[in-house]
């Protein structure tokens, strides 16, 4: 049983703030994934967990003790590197039990008993006599993972583990972790740059940008309804697409067009609301947005519906699985993801629909969404979160 | 952000450096303040020590034999540096241009580096003795009289050479580091527009291993400085006639052979201050110049 | 324009495959005869005093007289046992030995305490260290002749051994390969509660083995090539090293007592140790090196 609960955590390098008062509870056997891009304080926020940091101010709990103070060894963490931090001149066996026989707390019977365990699973027999330099960085890597488990630790924390791999390896490790982790049922947190990664693997997401945290969801409810310009952009490649918009009546309106906006109606009230005062009013700014593949070529999907405008063709990407066109109505640029091998030269004039059920608001001051078309489903996280937070 | 510094046990850190800084002190630190003390001293054997304030200091800074010490000194120096750097560098980038053998030859120009200055006195004792030496014939077969023995300027040139020969192993060390570090898409643009082999050198290596270059015009000024008493001492004894008697060797005989160590600590505190003043130039120049190295 | 149009034709030039050095520079074959020359000058000296040392005499007043003799072991034998010279040699094992361990220990934990310690002032005692730098032997050895003699050490062991143990070459050394281990290695062991006497054994040591050599080399060369101190300090033939025991057979053969193969016998075994062990450990030696400079 292992919950971590971070709260109003900061962290402060001179006069660097990177990490910025962050409350975040881990639930025991979860993988949660913290993403954000280089300089966001995510690796800081694992450091700190670890005990390799020590916090400016706010709490560190784990299983309801106060570890803030705590010293690392006795945290009884274990973090894998994104370097793998094997030592190059032992074996991948004593890279394994180097820690456990230092901690002395371990008899050897019970050490070799674990280290094998821990190389079936891992299936890493073949590789304990061997020395890191004569490893495949995927090898070291399941090394370095053994030395986590063998420990039996409360929890993992994984730093970037996977980027030094090429990408094939990558997303066979990323498999790899995924059944490791519902084998074990440890508590993990895994700090990646790759929103990919962090989609893939993760229960939750947590999104953090400046030092604080953006946004905590699972990753779908992320892609879906993201609570943020920051998020909305981060997450999703391509990127959503952002267009400066007037709302009036109800509408979405640019020079070039106009998109209706249908009422959300759902449970979420205050958006209705916002939106609703919105209505009244004579005209609002805001930034429309919409994934790539929410855009459609009308003319290969003449049912979706009624609503159409006309583009101009600036650039195409062929992708193999879609045809990514980079177009501009008016002095808005976008880009529609549309099915492979469509014949397009630049210059041409495309008429293009969208899934109405797939448009998002953000104000264009703070960056906060104002509005979902779709329903936001009432994610358990949230519920979760909200009595305990 | 992460850091190295994993311990913090005080005591533990304190235990760990006290034997440097304990050796340090005693034998460093120490010996250098009483220097200090001692050249405001009239001091020597069997006299009783003799407060004199800054008159060692005028005495020598007078004395025009302490002038003409330091003028051979930093003649010496830079012939030394210039000699030890063009042929090493020459040397190094031939090695750097053959495409086998490197190895060999590498090996055959730094082996110096172990050499004893002793006995590379010694051996150009032998080589060059005017009456028995074994290349003294041949040189004296292009007409130069070989005497020095007698003959100061000969006797200064013979420590030179010595001296160049010694350090030769040392800077190919460093040079071939340098050299080896410089891109090959560099050496090979420089080919494709035509440029020389010479000019290569010249424009292009010596302007990118200029950080090196510093580091060992600085290293060699020491080194003929401070650490050629060897050489000194058994080729001439700092003569004929006070013709090779550089700093280091009138420092030695001051002490030595004369007993006044209030001057002779005089003149160890000047040498000091010599060292300083390279050092303290070394660093601002390599520290100007790092961003050659990338 | 006229630039132009030579830069293009020896663009040209170049694809097709004649490159410049064919045309106006040296081809390999001369950089090769180049080298051979150079090695030759660097070289010719030792090869001097070895084949001197194989004669009966050595009186080598001739370039004709440059043949190997038949007398090697003869005279290496009479330097060693009758004159001593294996009892000097022995003395500068000892020395140079006991140094070079004293070092390396001494400066493996100063360094470990500068990295990997969070105490106040080490920086301060780092630059404490580093400053030693300037107070070469030259700069105190008066003040330390008699601080030797006080402490009654003069004429011993202790008193060429104990002053060189600082090293501030060793500490930075040092220090700048152990700042070059992962972060994360370190925080491993700091994650899994190593304690400092298990990091410096199983951890630092074991990385570090290429280095430990490399400095050992160093500090080895430097100790067994001190000419200077021992000099002044040992004053019976008994306690005598090999640099200063060359001076006492030299001294022999001014006065018509030995013969020069006796000298240059000694002069080629006071050059293997150190030789050999550069040799034999170049690889290390020379990564050392480059770390130095930064």
């Amino acid at each position: 049983m292992t919950t971590i609960k971070l709260q109003n955590l900061r962290k402060e390098f001179d006069d660097v703030v990177a990490v910025n008062g962050i409350d975040l509870t881990v639930e025991d056997g979860e993988f949660l994934v913290i993403v954000g891009p280089s300089g966001c304080g995510k690796s800081t926020t694992l450091r700190l967990l670890a005990g390799l940091e020590q916090a400016t101010d706010g709490r560190i709990g784990m299983n309801g003790r106060d570890v803030t103070d705590t010293e690392p060894k006795n945290r009884n963490v274990a973090m894998v590197f994104q370097n793998y931090a094997l030592y190059p001149h032992m074996t991948g066996r004593r890279n394994i039990t180097f820690g456990m026989k230092s901690a002395g707390s371990f008899t050897d019977e019970d050490i070799d008993r674990r280290v094998e365990e821990a190389a079936e699973t891992l299936d890493i027999t073949d590789l304990l006599d061997r020395k890191p330099q004569a490893m495949s960085g995927g090898e070291r890597q399941r090394i370095a993972l053994g030395r986590a488990i063998v420990r039996d630790p409360d929890a993992f924390l994984m730093d970037e583990p996977l980027s030094n791999l090429d990408a094939k390896l990558r997303i066979q490790m990323r498999a790899e972790l995924t059944r490791l982790h519902a084998e074990l049922q440890t508590t993990t947190i895994y700090v990646t740059h790759d929103q990919t990664e962090a989609m893939t693997l993760g229960e939750r997401v947590v999104v953090m940008n400046d030092g604080q945290i953006m946004q905590v969801d699972s990753p779908q409810v992320l892609y879906d309804f993201p609570e943020n310009r920051f998020v909305a952009e981060f997450i999703g490649d391509p990127a959503m697409n952002m267009i400066d918009v007037a709302v009036e009546h109800g509408t979405a309106v640019h020079d070039a067009f106009e998109l209706p906006l249908p009422s959300d109606g759902g449970e979420d009230g205050s958006t209705e609301t916002s939106l609703g005062a919105r209505q009244s009013k004579e005209q609002q700014a805001a930034v429309l947005g919409i994934r790539p593949e929410d855009f459609y070529l009308a003319r290969e999907y003449p049912d979706l519906g009624d609503e159409t405008f006309t583009a101009t063709v600036d650039v195409t990407e062929p992708l193999g699985d879609s045809l990514l066109i980079h177009c501009s109505v008016g002095d808005a640029a976008f880009k529609i993801q549309a099915e492979p091998r469509t014949s397009l030269q630049t210059g041409d004039e495309i008429t293009v629909t969208y899934d109405p059920e797939r448009l998002h608001l953000f104000d264009p001051e703070t960056g906060e969404a104002v509005y979902h078309s779709a329903n936001a489903p009432a994610s358990p996280e949230r519920v979760e979160q909200a009595p305990r937070g | 952000m992460s850091t190295r510094e994993i311990f913090d046990g005080r005591l533990e850190a304190a235990l760990l450096l006290l034997p440097t800084i304990i050796v340090s002190v005693v034998f460093l630190y120490y010996p250098t303040a009483l220097a200090v003390r001692t050249s405001f001293f009239d001091s020597g054997f069997g006299r009783q020590d003799e407060f004199v304030g800054f008159e060692n200091y005028t005495t020598l800074l007078t004395s025009s034999d302490y002038h003409s010490s330091i003028l051979l000194s930093v003649l010496f120096a830079a012939i030394v540096v210039v000699g030890v750097i063009s042929f090493s560098l020459y040397v190094t980038f031939l090695i750097h241009e053959v495409e086998y053998g490197q190895t060999a030859y590498l090996l055959s120009v730094i082996w110096p580096y172990a050499l004893p200055p002793a006995v590379g006195a010694l051996v150009f004792l032998f080589m060059l003795h005017p009456t028995l030496g074994v290349v003294t014939g041949p040189i004296e077969a292009l007409g130069i009289d070989l005497n020095w023995f007698s003959n100061g300027s000969q006797a200064f040139v013979v420590v030179a050479l010595a001296a160049i020969w010694k350090q030769i192993g040392y800077n190919v060390i460093f040079m071939i580091a340098s050299m080896n570090t410089i891109p090959d898409a560099l050496t090979e643009t420089a080919r494709l527009d035509g440029v020389s082999r010479f000019r290569r050198l010249v424009s292009v290596y010596v302007p990118i291993m200029t950080p090196t270059l510093f580091f060992l015009v600085i290293i060699n000024t020491i080194y003929a400085f401070f650490s050629t008493f060897a050489l000194v001492d058994l080729l001439t004894s700092g003569g004929p006639s006070g013709a090779t008697n550089i700093l280091i060797f009138d420092l030695y005989q001051e002490g030595f052979s004369f007993f006044n160590f209030g001057i002779a600590s005089t003149k160890s505190v000047i040498l000091f201050l010599v060292v300083g003043i390279l050092m303290y130039v070394q660093f601002r120049v390599t520290d100007k110049y790092s961003y050659y190295g990338g | 324009m006229d630039g132009v149009i030579q830069y293009t034709k020896r663009r040209i030039d170049a694809v097709i495959g004649r490159t410049p050095e064919q045309t106006d520079q040296g081809s390999n074959a001369g950089i090769h005869l180049q080298l051979w020359v150079l090695v030759f000058l660097v070289v010719f000296p030792i090869a001097v005093a070895l084949i001197v040392s194989t004669k009966q005499q050595g009186i080598v007043t001739s370039l004709g007289d440059l043949a190997p003799g038949t007398y090697a072991l003869e005279n290496y034998r009479e330097a060693i046992v009758d004159y001593n010279f294996g009892r000097f040699m022995w003395n500068s094992l000892v020395m140079s030995t006991v140094v070079v361990a004293g070092k390396l220990v001494i400066s493996v934990c100063a360094a470990m305490a500068i990295v990997y310690y969070r105490v106040p002032y080490k920086d301060l005692v780092f630059l404490f260290i580093l400053f030693t730098l300037l107070l070469p032997v030259p700069v105190r050895f008066i003040p330390l002749y008699q601080l030797i003699n006080d402490f009654g050490w003069g004429n011993s062991l202790l008193a060429i051994t104990v002053p060189y143990l600082a090293s501030a070459t060793a500490v930075f050394i040092l220090r700048q390969h152990f700042l070059s281990i992962p972060t994360s290695i370190v925080e491993t062991a700091k994650l899994d509660g190593v304690g400092p006497i298990q990091f410096m054994v199983y951890v630092l040591i074991p990385m570090s083995k290429g280095v430990l050599v490399g400095v050992s080399i160093i500090m080895f060369v430097y100790a067994w090539n001190q000419y200077l101190w021992p000099l002044v300090i040992i004053n019976s033939e008994a306690n005598q090293v090999a640099q200063v025991g060359l001076q006492l057979l030299q001294g022999d053969v001014q006065g018509g007592q030995l013969s020069w193969s006796l000298v240059m016998a000694g002069s080629m075994l006071t050059l293997i140790p150190p030789l050999v062990l550069m040799i034999i450990f170049r690889k290390p030696l020379l990564e050392t090196f480059t770390i130095q400079q930064k």
